[in-house]
């Protein structure tokens, strides 16, 4: 007999269903773990012939510009080699499994599953090898922090944001600097946690490395919960936006030197550059005693607009407001280029380019839940996300794991694509 | 000035604080007004005092709307990588002066670099102040010069006092390397120095020609100046009640803002002929360069009109004329490309953007 004395009938029903409902997600965005997909072995073993005839070429005579080429590839092809050997135990180990000997078919069946393994390691590391490696991935970053349009809720969001992050590089040991916190001065109305309403705030990650840690939070951070400024207890969504910029070693002469040179993402012609100085017109030096030190630089061909009023010397502002010019314009550089070779090269589309309209992360307050969108990860303790505690850091490892991932994709597509595209020719 | 909108005044008390709204008064807008609370609660943050941090802020605040400016109130002003000490009776530096410092110190340390086998540099500062400018070209040039003499000249005993202080406070900052001292390698010293004198007095120029022969005989080859720089009072008298702040009038040091010559009708008459009484030291200034022929000269000015008057002088002097083929005048920011003008019959070259501010000389070997 049933043990309870009572049972609904509908929970009975429920019980004689087919499959209790699913409550996890069903499709997985992470890539397929495969070895390594043949276009990758090709293009693996086309680099490795341009590294064999470096290096040989390079014992004759001496080209700093081939060296660090081969310094580069040497990854793949020494990558490459390892999965070669495992590959050709492999085969071996498949022909003693044809043997007549029991014993040997035995014990080459038992080394068959370990060299499998083995051979699927293997493949990432090629894989990981073959992706080319962000051209920023090594600099310091720059977080932007703008709150979306939606008043007051985003503005306050944005300073809990810029909390967390300071909060993570805190935990994390990074180096930070604030090179701008700018709050509203029209609203005086504080959030819930006597947050003030953040118009911009701009800080700087100087550890070397930033740039591949944090470009997994560029994009827009949804927040779902009942602003401090609601009534009637209506949960509302508003958005802010996080850029993450590369910035560059202050006391670097080799980069510093770069930006005089036009290849540079970082150069930016000085007569493009219209400086405001915000002091009246007029007569100036020992005729007035202006504080105002604030400078704006328009870089005329984009439009971009950098103004930086911190600190009290305007040579100071204006080294900040350069810097800030640099980076933002280098960044626009390094999308348009990636945009162009995006249409150029007919691939599929890259997820993993954040255009800043994509939602990438929900804060809800109400089910105390963070969920990235992209990698599916959803972890609860809110606060301690908002601490920038362990949480917020398996996050951004999910995130980091899942770029890797995407990238690896990206190249095996571009490869597909290219071998179609060259048996294409030669059929004509 | 226009009068300010009362509904400014409510908006400062509301979103700021209730001490922006008398401050508005001196900053005459919103934002300036946040920014100097800011400054100021900054300030308080990192001075420990006594006093508690809300009374210094009103305290701050108070003689900030009484027109007081705000460096003399905070008591310091950044100046290119140093901060400044400024006490009421000193000019306070300016930001066009910091501009043309930088870019001083940046031509000299290239030309430097460039021929390293001049090891000395010398550099003289007349009507210092705080000493902004003699202690900015130190630290620019103290990492690559070995030897490296500067000095500060002002009449005014606050400023020279101000000037070394200034020296030592930077250096408890760490702001600036400590000096070596002469030791009996002569060539591995740095040496900065504030001294009181008159620049109009005729012993001025004896003394200094002999501190030059000086440093000849010790190096035993022939040491001119490197630089002669001054920002010297230029402002006229119908000027000084016209065009200048009223924080300016009211608080700065009329001596370091209005040319007036203290010797008496003797030096007047000598320095008067044919020159406007604004320009009085521009006269005297260009004398001292054709006596201690320094290889590169900067005069802060006005004006663009200040300026050509300072070239229309050297060029009335065929001596001075020679000795400087290479004239420009240098606007508010002294980065951008050149112009080419001709002022009189000399064609000089002009840089920048902005006012002009100052007019540099160059050798013709240099």
């Amino acid at each position: 007999m049933l043990a309870a004395p009572w049972v609904c009938r509908s929970c009975v029903r429920s019980l004689g269903r087919a499959g209790v409902p699913q409550l996890w997600r069903k499709a997985s965005t992470a890539a397929s773990p495969t070895g390594a997909p043949p276009a990758l072995i090709a293009r693996a073993r086309k680099i490795a012939a341009e590294h064999d005839q470096l290096v040989t070429s390079l014992e004759t005579d001496f080209d700093p510009q081939m060296a660090k080429r081969v310094g580069e590839i040497s990854r793949v092809a020494t990558a490459l080699k390892e999965f070669q050997k495992a590959n050709a135990s492999l085969s071996e180990l498949y022909s003693l499994t044809q043997s007549d000997d029991a014993e040997m078919r035995e014990m080459a069946l038992d080394d068959l599953e370990s060299t499998k393994a083995e051979m699927e390691e293997l493949g990432r590391n090629l894989s990981l090898a073959l992706t080319p490696k962000h051209p920023f991935a090594d600099m310091p970053c720059l977080l932007e922090i703008r709150p979306g349009p939606g008043g007051t809720e985003g503005r306050h969001f944005g300073a809990t944001l810029f909390h967390m992050y300071q909060a993570y590089c805190v935990s994390k040991g990074y180096r930070t600097r604030v090179v701008k916190y700018e709050t509203s001065d029209s609203d005086g109305q504080k959030g819930a946690e006597g947050e003030p309403p953040l118009t911009e705030a701009v800080i700087e990650v100087q550890e070397p490395g930033a740039y591949a840690a944090f470009r997994g939070e560029a994009g827009m951070h949804r927040v779902q919960r009942v602003p401090a400024t609601e009534k009637q207890g209506r949960t509302h969504t508003s958005a802010v936006a996080v850029w993450v910029l590369p910035s560059f070693p202050e006391n670097n002469p080799e980069i510093e030197a770069d930006f005089e040179d036009p290849e540079n993402d970082f150069y930016i012609d000085p007569t493009e550059v219209r400086t405001e100085t915000m002091r009246a017109r007029g007569a100036g030096g020992q005729h007035v005693n202006k504080t105002e030190s604030a400078i704006r630089l328009t870089h005329i061909p984009t439009g971009t607009t950098v103004s930086m009023q911190d600190s009290r010397s305007q040579s100071s502002n204006r080294v900040y407001a350069w810097r800030v010019l640099r980076s933002r314009i280098a960044a626009q550089r390094r999308e348009a280029r990636e945009e162009i070779a995006r249409n150029l090269k007919n691939s599929v589309l890259n997820q993993s380019q954040i255009t800043r309209g994509d939602k990438i992360r929900t804060y809800n307050y109400q089910q105390d839940r963070c969920t990235d969108h992209r990698s599916g990860l959803d972890v609860h303790n809110l606060p301690n996300v908002l601490e920038g505690g362990e949480m917020l850091s398996k996050i951004i490892d999910s995130i980091q794991a899942w770029l890797t991932e995407k990238d690896i994709q990206n190249l095996v597509a571009e490869e597909e694509a290219e071998a179609l595209e060259s048996s294409r020719k030669k059929g004509k | 000035m226009p009068r300010l909108p009362p509904s400014l005044f409510w908006q400062a008390r509301q979103a700021l604080s209730p001490l922006a709204a008398p401050l508005l008064r001196v900053c005459r807008d919103l934002p300036s007004t946040a920014n100097e609370l800011r400054w100021m609660r900054e300030h308080i943050a990192v001075t420990p005092s006594l006093i508690p941090p809300k009374l210094r802020l009103w305290q701050f605040a108070e003689r900030r709307a009484r027109g007081e400016p705000l460096q003399y109130v905070l008591g310091t002003q950044p100046f290119g990588d140093l901060e400044i000490k400024c006490r009421p009776g000193v000019l306070i530096p300016r930001p066009e002066t910091e501009a043309y410092t930088i870019e001083l110190g940046r031509i000299l340390l290239s030309s430097h670099t460039n021929n390293p086998k001049t090891k000395l540099i010398t550099i003289l500062d007349l009507c210092t102040g705080t000493g902004c400018i003699a202690l900015q070209l130190f630290r620019q040039l103290q990492a690559s010069a070995t030897l490296l003499r500067v000095q500060g000249i002002d009449i005014s005993p606050h400023a020279v006092s101000l000037a070394r202080t200034n020296l030592s406070h930077n250096l408890n900052l760490n702001n600036l390397l400590v000096p070596r001292p002469p030791t009996e390698e002569a060539n591995q010293s740095q040496t900065i120095r504030f001294t009181q004198a008159d620049i109009f007095s005729p012993s001025f120029l004896t003394t200094q020609q002999q501190q030059q022969q000086q440093q000849q005989q010790q190096n035993q080859d022939q040491v001119d100046l490197d630089l002669l720089v001054s920002n010297p009072p230029y402002i006229s008298q119908p000027g000084f009640a016209r065009d200048t702040a009223r924080s300016v009038r009211n608080h700065e040091p009329r001596l370091a803002l209005v040319p007036e010559l203290r010797g008496g009708s003797d030096d007047a008459t000598q320095f008067n002929k044919g020159v406007l009484p604004e320009d009085i030291f521009y006269a005297r200034l260009l004398d001292i360069a054709k006596t201690l022929r320094p290889k590169r000269v900067l005069l802060e000015v006005a004006s663009m009109e200040q300026g050509s008057r300072v070239v229309d002088m050297l060029t009335q002097d065929d001596d001075t004329a020679k000795l400087y083929p290479h004239v420009e005048i240098w606007r508010d920011c002294p980065h951008a490309e050149f112009q080419r003008q001709t002022i009189g019959d000399r064609e000089i070259r002009i840089r920048g953007s902005g006012e002009g501010r100052s007019v540099y000389l160059c050798r013709a070997d240099m």
